[in-house]
């Protein structure tokens, strides 16, 4: 969907770049008003008796992803357009573990750590001095040694999303994790109220009223309504009416150009270069490109549009072709052809019908195939049905 | 003016929540922190070893083009945050130039703990490709695996480690 909205395609990168102080002095802002300047505040959480990294840092993912996918369900927002970051397996998971021990020194993160010196304080500016001094240690260490290297780039997996990997649909997931993100902050709530007895959080921190408790179901609640609405949303979606091609058994199209079936039109879908000169008698060689609407545009409403592909697997019609005609796919394509038409066939029972339905067969495959199984099929065979239009026989085995 | 209680987490976290689905939904990428220590270094790197710099697995990226590392939409970012948390804590009365630890540590001490605990974020940043701002918050949001494994190894990390500065804090 190239007409969303959503993300903004901006005229010039001037402009584009405008956005991140706005946006950025919203996150340095909601940080700062979750504590998050305060390295003791953000420490609580590892000693049990303060939560909020936890409750704040899942509430902000949870909005953000609801939001994503709702108006990417609705078609406001085009995902593929989005940079999502790469996973590398083992760069993310040491690396993750590292920036842990990393943050309980400093009692900050790389960007609380900017918010903290914002806000004066000498340990936020001397952590993220740090960060300069790191970041140049990694650099001349991946020189250095190689195996640093590999390790940076080590499990790659590309642009890959937890949802399918793990072979859910993502609305679900996302349901699910919102109410487990509910339950979660319940939890975290009581392990907080074990650990206030020994450990105090840092002053500043609001009272939790009995209004305020109620917030996460509130929040949790109406998440959970949105993910539940666009999930809904997603799964109908604004999709083009596809027009299937029903399919014809080889013997009764075999039929129908022997009775010289008026408003017929075979298109041969294979590509001319692997053809090897094995064509259905009339057919039109279209190529696998489609580029068949001239021939479509004029067709009577009636037409019978058979097509023939190599295997037979096209199932679905290109949507640029009109929709009113009637539209067969030789079953099995021109192999079944080949098996089925102009493969003459030994009877083994001796039941009439059969006898009957043998004779005719191979008639036939006489007349397409050229080869003389019976003197009677040097001429065209008489005509025995005839093509009804939208009736789709099922394909005669023997 | 006297300080002013912090937010509500849930309130604050989806007004967190709600800048981060901005930054998606208008510049079409996550927020960030550690982007600008990394492209600041480019900068520096390719005036001092232009040479060594672009060949250089982390920083090397950042040159690949002739344009300017620096003007890029998460360095310019960073700037706001800056101005976030100085408006943010200017308007609740919590601007104080000071040290935050726990009791039983010096500030000499606690300083030495921020510098190397900033070292330690700098060199893992560098190596999962992003911070908590742009692996966990970010790419949690966008439920792309690694930034889960990430999330994930980030409390791992520091709940594993409490005990082992417990002194810093309380």
């Amino acid at each position: 969907m190239s007409d969303a909205v959503f993300p903004i395609v901006f005229a010039s990168e001037e402009a584009r770049l405008l956005t991140a102080i706005l946006l950025g002095f919203l996150f340095g802002f909601a940080l700062e008003r979750a504590g998050f300047g305060n390295a003791r505040k953000l420490v609580g959480q590892f000693y049990l008796h303060d939560m909020t990294v936890f409750k704040v840092m899942f509430t902000a993912v949870l909005v953000a992803t609801v939001g994503l996918y709702s108006l990417s369900a609705f078609g406001f927002l085009d995902m593929s357009r989005m940079w999502v970051n790469p996973t590398f397996v083992w760069a993310q998971l040491i690396g993750g573990f590292m920036l842990g021990i990393g943050f309980i020194m400093s009692g900050l993160c790389p960007g609380t750590s900017v918010v903290s010196a914002a806000s004066g304080r000498w340990d936020g500016l001397v952590t993220f001095a740090g960060m300069f001094v790191g970041s140049f240690a990694f650099a001349l260490f991946s020189d250095w040694f190689p195996i640093l290297v590999r390790l940076y780039e080590g499990g790659s997996l590309g642009v890959s999303m937890l949802p399918q990997l793990l072979g859910l649909s993502v609305p679900w997931f996302i349901l699910g994790v919102v109410l487990l993100a509910g339950a979660a902050f319940v939890g975290a709530e009581r392990v907080e109220q074990i650990f206030q007895r020994e450990q105090r959080p840092v002053e500043l921190t609001p009272e939790p009223t009995r209004r305020a408790r109620r917030y996460k179901f509130g929040l949790a609640g109406s998440l959970a309504l949105v993910a539940l609405v666009a999930s809904g949303a997603s799964a109908p979606r604004v999709e083009q009416p596809q027009v299937r091609a029903v399919e014809i058994a080889p013997l009764e199209l075999a039929e129908a150009i022997i009775a010289k079936n008026p408003g017929l039109l075979i298109l041969d879908l294979r590509s001319q270069t692997d053809s090897p000169g094995l064509v259905i008698p009339g057919a039109i060689p279209i190529g696998p490109d489609h580029t068949a609407v001239q021939y479509l545009q004029g067709a009577a409403p009636e037409t019978v549009v058979v097509l023939c592909d190599e295997t037979g697997t096209m199932a679905t019609v290109p949507t640029e072709w009109p929709q009113k005609l009637d539209y067969r796919i030789v079953a099995g394509g021109i192999e079944g052809w080949r098996a089925e038409v102009l493969t003459p066939i030994q009877a083994i029972s001796s039941a009439l019908a059969e006898r009957e339905f043998v004779a005719r067969q191979n008639q036939i495959a006489g007349f397409f195939s050229g080869a003389a199984v019976r003197p009677a099929a040097v001429s065209a065979p008489p005509v025995v049905s005839t093509l009804g239009p939208k009736k789709k026989k099922k394909s005669m085995g023997c | 003016m006297t300080a002013r209680p912090y937010w509500n987490p849930y309130l604050a976290g989806a007004l967190l929540g709600l800048a981060l689905l901005g930054a998606f939904l208008i510049a079409g990428q996550g927020l960030g922190a550690s982007a600008f220590p990394k492209r600041v270094l480019a900068v520096a790197g390719s005036e001092v070893a232009p040479q060594w710099t672009a060949r250089n697995p982390s920083l090397g990226q950042y040159v690949e083009d002739d344009s300017n590392p620096l003007r890029n939409w998460l360095v310019v970012e960073v700037i706001g945050v800056v101005l976030g948390g100085l408006i943010g804590a200017l308007s609740a009365g919590r601007l104080k130039a000071t040290v935050e630890k726990g009791p039983n540590i010096s500030v000499r001490g606690r300083l030495g703990y921020a510098l190397g605990g900033g070292i330690i974020m700098g060199f893992a940043a560098a190596l999962a490709r992003g911070c908590t701002s742009g692996q966990a918050l970010s790419g949690g949001a966008l439920l792309a695996t690694g930034s889960w494994i990430f999330m994930m190894m980030f409390f791992a990390g520091a709940y594993a480690f409490a005990y082992v500065v417990r002194r810093q804090w309380l």
